[in-house]
């Protein structure tokens, strides 16, 4: 398919308009296979505006006389509105950028085109994180190995090639793991604490089903974690859903763990939001934020009644319960909700910043997020698919990578000496996610990057955020070192509301 | 009366001190006539040094022969005292009672405390009425200084020298004052250099029923506005309320006999039902239910955010009217004694960059809360944890902090002041070692003397040593009008006040130090940079005198 089948119109006359602290620009508006082009005319002293179109959430047009007005709502909250000449100019220019900013193709997006200046292809792409965290792992003990098993991704479809697991678990055991675990998200390593010598896994739930099936394999796996950490070191198992949820997945042949079958683990339910209710929150937060002219209970029941801040508790305490039982109780934890891609996720994340230092440098930040979210398959390509203000029927959105980023937020408000980074790398990453001319947030695993080449035919995101111009912004300039654990307060009244993102095009410019 | 009767047991041994942040101290509790003092008598540990007249209320629990106080103070602060010995803990507790809420102000610390530095400036005479208005007699000779008032005779919650038209006499000033709630007739709050334009507030006309006038009140508020101009009468009650007031002798300005006015009501709250929003703040913030629907909820139901923007809102119309309308204004609710002042106070932040500096700031305090008229005696008699039964109570003076705490936050660079500051004066406002907020009017403070028996608090504040804990690091003097958003989601509950206790502020203290260190560097560099340019310029310039010989 051709882009210029679905491009209606070359150019009409524009004025666009991008909220009250900014002047207007007048010009000529142009639609490209991936961008809409605002061209101020050889006069004129601003330069060329440019919006990708994989970032319209939303769009909205209406006509009066012979001009029209195109509303653009975008993946990452901004509003924007175009002023055209011409009643058939602008429904030609609304149709376009609504055929062009759904399309579903992987590898027709913008990606596969974008060739920066001074970037070379497969730049940072030769950071392999397991391979590379292996070594560090290694490093610190010798109970772990990494594991070829997933090479063509035959056992996992949403693991990476490499994984680390338990030294004394061959290759078949775990062949055996992955059939009993859905989608054959068999427990890896996601953390070594070496000051506590305990560990962090992630799984998916296991398929015990209604008859309560068993997988002695399984079960090896779990007591070879505990032999291999600090003698007498007990486990708990961290489930993401409540306990009601996860007995109920036992109709749909999942389930959790018995009790009797893993001696020396303990089960913990911390039930946390994902999918639709998720979405729904988002959204409704950011409607929320829109309402310019309303009265200070409004945005306070609102506020309240969208239930994010909720969220965000709720992610940090339960990060806080698995760092806690690793550092204070000596423990070894296995995190799993269903899939094992979304909250799970997210805790394993988060108890890593709380726990280990160096991921809060900008390095090993940007690893960790190509670790535990980009390698660890969360489907980030359908996840973003949409932001907050789509009307698109909803199948697989959520944010949970944005729950993340504002976890990761409220802890550098809370330590504002300790993360490398600041907010503006918390933002880029934010907009990258759901619209960005880098490959690394295309598809859903690594087996899909694989097969559309993602890696060899685009640039890396951690290329382009690591040039020096780029690094100025999104440095914390107060950052000092700490070697120890931080431990967040996550009572109510310590979370705020993110105004940096949310209200980042509604607010009026602050003095910085 | 001797304290010495109100001490009950002025000492008790082995007694424990849990407060937020320390670990737990067990020492000697000492009670003076102004103090409770726990002293561990070990070098290294911090003793607690708590004036009596910071308690808001104390609860007493016995489990056993032990004992436990639980002292809740004006700032918010909780602690806790475990006294072993039921005797000596009812004791205590009685004694605390009795010494926190001494009636006469003469028993007060201030009159008791002398300080331990060297006065550089008396802050008595810091902030004349007579320095105050040269700053505007060059730019106009509309005003001038009226003594009317100098025996207190005419208003008693005025200062001695007001500012008025100068086209106005005494003789007409106290007609004027006879019309208007409890004497406190029009005067000049701020004249806005930029435009001429003026601030003046005042009481309610007392119209009643039958629609009083006053042809002096009239002709002194027409006497402001200059040729064609037009005005602004803002109301701080909504126009129901000011209606209703008119039963009760009070009243509002008749558009028909002020023909270049117009009136607008904007509704601030006041009194008790401040009070109880600050009670129900106060009891979220301490909520330790860890339920972030209840949290917010609560939060809520206090209402307090949404008296912060009413304020500011109002203040924000008052100040456009004067900068971007180029219209004059008086400003006034009943008495003219709270929310007036938060509005005139808050606008002249907005508008004028001087009351954005230290000097500004403790000189907008002095003159627009102080010598206005302000009842701090009373409004600040209790705070959060006491649930009188008075109604004089009112946290009028915190809103307006938080308000100018709300402007700081959203633009950093344009306050000379910090944060620290704003709550060292809600802490003084409520109890403290000085005289400057004991008394409820100017007239009050005279007849007790405070200038001769007291020690102002700007005399401890304006010392260098005390002003480095209170500069803002990033002001940049910006002379424009600033505005502040109103919008709900701009407004934020001030941590540094309602949660300072409630959590540990060492890593933000630590990231300011750090941020001030980066500031100072980069001052240093700075000047670095710019002596090198300057050698560097010397050199070409000797060169250039060589080559050309």
């Amino acid at each position: 398919m051709e882009f210029s089948e679905l491009i209606r119109t070359g150019r009409a006359q524009a004025k666009l308009l991008r909220g009250p602290e900014v002047p207007p620009l007048h010009g000529t508006l142009c639609v490209t296979g991936h961008h809409l082009l605002l061209s101020p005319g050889p006069q004129a002293t601003s330069d060329l505006w440019l919006l990708l179109l994989r970032s319209v959430d939303s769009i909205e047009k209406r006509v009066s006389g012979d001009s029209g007005t195109i509303t653009l709502r975008c993946k990452d909250l901004r509003v924007l509105q175009l002023d055209i000449e011409g009643v058939e100019a602008t429904l030609d220019i609304a149709r376009s950028i609504e055929a062009l900013s759904s399309l579903e193709s992987v590898i027709t997006s913008f990606p596969f085109f974008y060739r920066p200046k001074g970037l070379r292809l497969g730049d940072a792409w030769h950071f392999h994180p397991p391979e590379r965290y292996y070594k560090r792992v290694d490093r610190e003990t010798n109970a772990w190995r990494l594991s070829e098993v997933n090479e063509d991704f035959s056992l996992c479809p949403s693991y990476p090639r490499a994984v680390i697991v338990p030294r004394a678990v061959d290759d078949d055991a775990l062949e055996r793991c992955a059939r009993f675990r859905q989608g054959g998200r068999f427990p890896v390593l996601s953390y070594h604490h070496a000051p506590s010598g305990t560990v962090l896994l992630r799984s998916s739930q296991p398929l015990t089903g209604p008859q309560k099936r068993r997988c002695a394999e399984d079960e090896e796996l779990l007591r070879a974690v505990l032999a291999g950490a600090r003698p007498g070191a007990r486990g708990f198992i961290l489930d993401t859903r409540s306990a009601q949820a996860a007995k109920q997945a036992r109709m749909t042949g999942g389930g959790t763990e018995a009790r009797a079958a893993y001696p020396g683990w303990k089960r913990l339910h911390r039930p946390l939001e994902r999918g639709w209710p998720l979405q729904e929150s988002f959204v409704r937060l950011v409607e929320a934020c829109g309402y310019l002219e309303q009265s200070m209970d409004c945005w306070r029941s609102r506020l309240e009644a969208c239930h994010w801040l909720g969220h965000v508790k709720e992610a940090l305490s339960t990060a806080c319960l698995a760092a806690q039982a690793m550092e204070r109780e000596g423990a070894c934890v296995l995190v799993h909700g269903a899939e094992g891609t979304d909250s799970t996720l997210l805790v394993t994340s988060l108890a890593q910043l709380i726990l280990d230092p160096s991921s809060r440098t900008m390095a090993g930040f940007q690893e960790l997020v190509e670790r535990e979210w980009i390698q660890a398959g969360h489907p980030f390509q359908l996840r973003c698919a949409h932001s907050a203000f789509s009307h698109a029927r909803p199948k697989h959105e959520a944010p949970t990578f944005l729950l993340f980023l504002d976890c990761v937020w409220q802890l550098g408000r809370q330590f504002p000496l300790l993360l490398e980074f600041g907010e503006g790398l918390l933002l880029a990453l934010f907009e990258h996610a759901y619209a960005s001319p880098f490959g690394t947030f295309l598809c859903s695993s690594e087996k899909e990057r694989c097969l559309c080449e993602v890696r060899t035919r685009t640039h890396s995101l951690w290329s382009g955020l690591n040039q020096p111009k780029e690094q100025r912004k999104l440095r914390n300039p107060l950052y000092v070192p700490s070697p120890l654990a931080i431990w967040p307060s996550v009572e109510p009244q310590s979370l705020r509301l993110w105004q940096g993102l949310f209200l980042r095009w509604t607010r009026p410019n602050l003095q910085r | 009366m001797e304290f010495a009767e109100l001490i009950k047991t002025p000492r008790v041994d082995n007694v424990v001190l849990h407060r937020p942040f320390y670990p737990a101290v067990e020492g000697t509790l000492c009670l003076t006539g102004h103090h409770l003092i726990l002293s561990s008598r070990q070098d290294n540990t911090e003793e607690l040094w708590l004036l009596h007249s910071n308690i808001d209320a104390i609860d007493k629990r016995f489990v056993g022969p032990l004992g436990t106080i639980i002292i809740k103070c004006k700032d918010f602060r909780i602690i806790q005292l475990d006294i072993p010995g039921m005797e000596e803990c009812l004791n205590i507790a009685s004694s605390i009672e009795a010494l926190s809420t001494l009636d006469s102000i003469t028993l007060m610390y201030p009159f008791f405390y002398r300080p331990m530095f060297e006065v550089v400036e008396d802050g008595w005479h810091s902030f004349l009425p007579e320095q105050e208005f040269e700053l505007y007699s060059s730019a106009t000779s509309e005003w001038r200084l009226s003594y009317v008032n100098k025996e207190f005779a005419v208003c008693p919650s005025y200062p001695p020298i007001v500012i008025v038209p100068k086209s106005i006499d005494d003789e007409a000033l106290r007609k004027v004052a006879a019309f208007r709630h409890g004497g406190r007739f029009p005067v000049l709050s701020y004249y806005h250099k930029k435009n001429g334009m003026v601030i003046m507030r005042s009481g309610q006309p007392l119209t009643g029923t039958n629609g009083r006038r006053c042809k002096e009140d009239e002709k002194l508020i027409n006497a402001t506005l200059r040729a064609g101009k037009r005005g602004y009468i803002i109301d701080t009650r909504s126009l129901n309320v000011a209606q209703q007031a008119r039963a009760k002798g009070g009243g509002f300005e008749q558009e028909a006999h002020y023909p270049q006015w117009r009136r607008l009501h904007k509704s601030i709250e006041r009194y008790h039902i401040l009070q109880e929003s600050l009670i129900k703040l106060v009891e979220a913030c301490n909520d330790q239910t860890h339920n972030m629907d209840r949290w917010l909820g609560r939060l809520e139901a206090s209402n307090w955010l949404t008296h912060i923007k009413e304020i500011l809102t109002t203040a924000c119309l008052a100040a456009q009217c004067i900068d971007r309308e180029g219209a004059s204004i008086l400003i006034h609710g009943t008495e003219g004694t709270d929310s007036t002042l938060q509005v005139t106070s808050l606008a002249q932040i907005i508008l004028e960059p001087r009351s954005r500096t230290i000097r500004g700031f403790e000189a907008l305090i002095e003159r627009e809360w102080l010598q206005a008229g302000h009842p701090f005696q009373q409004r600040c008699a209790q705070s959060a944890y006491y649930n009188s039964k008075q109604k004089w109570e009112s946290p009028v003076f915190l809103l307006f902090l938080d308000c100018v705490w709300q402007i700081l936050r959203q633009f950093p660079c344009s306050f000379e002041f910090n944060e620290n500051f704003l709550i060292m004066l809600f802490e003084h406002a409520y109890a403290s070692q000085f005289g400057t907020f004991l008394g409820n009017n100017e007239s009050e403070r005279c007849k007790l003397k405070l200038q001769q028996k007291t020690m102002s608090l700007w005399s401890w504040v304006n010392r260098p040593g005390e002003l480095s804990k209170f500069t803002n690091p990033l002001f940049e003097a910006n002379n424009l009008v600033i505005w502040p958003s109103v919008a709900p989601q701009s407004l934020q509950l001030w941590e540094g006040i309602f949660l300072r206790w409630n959590r540990s502020s060492k890593y933000l203290d630590e990231a300011y130090e750090e941020m001030v260190n980066i500031i100072e560097y980069n001052k240093e560099l700075q000047a670095k940079v710019n002596v090198l340019r300057r050698q560097l310029a010397e050199l070409e310039t000797e060169d250039g005198m060589q080559e050309s010989p």
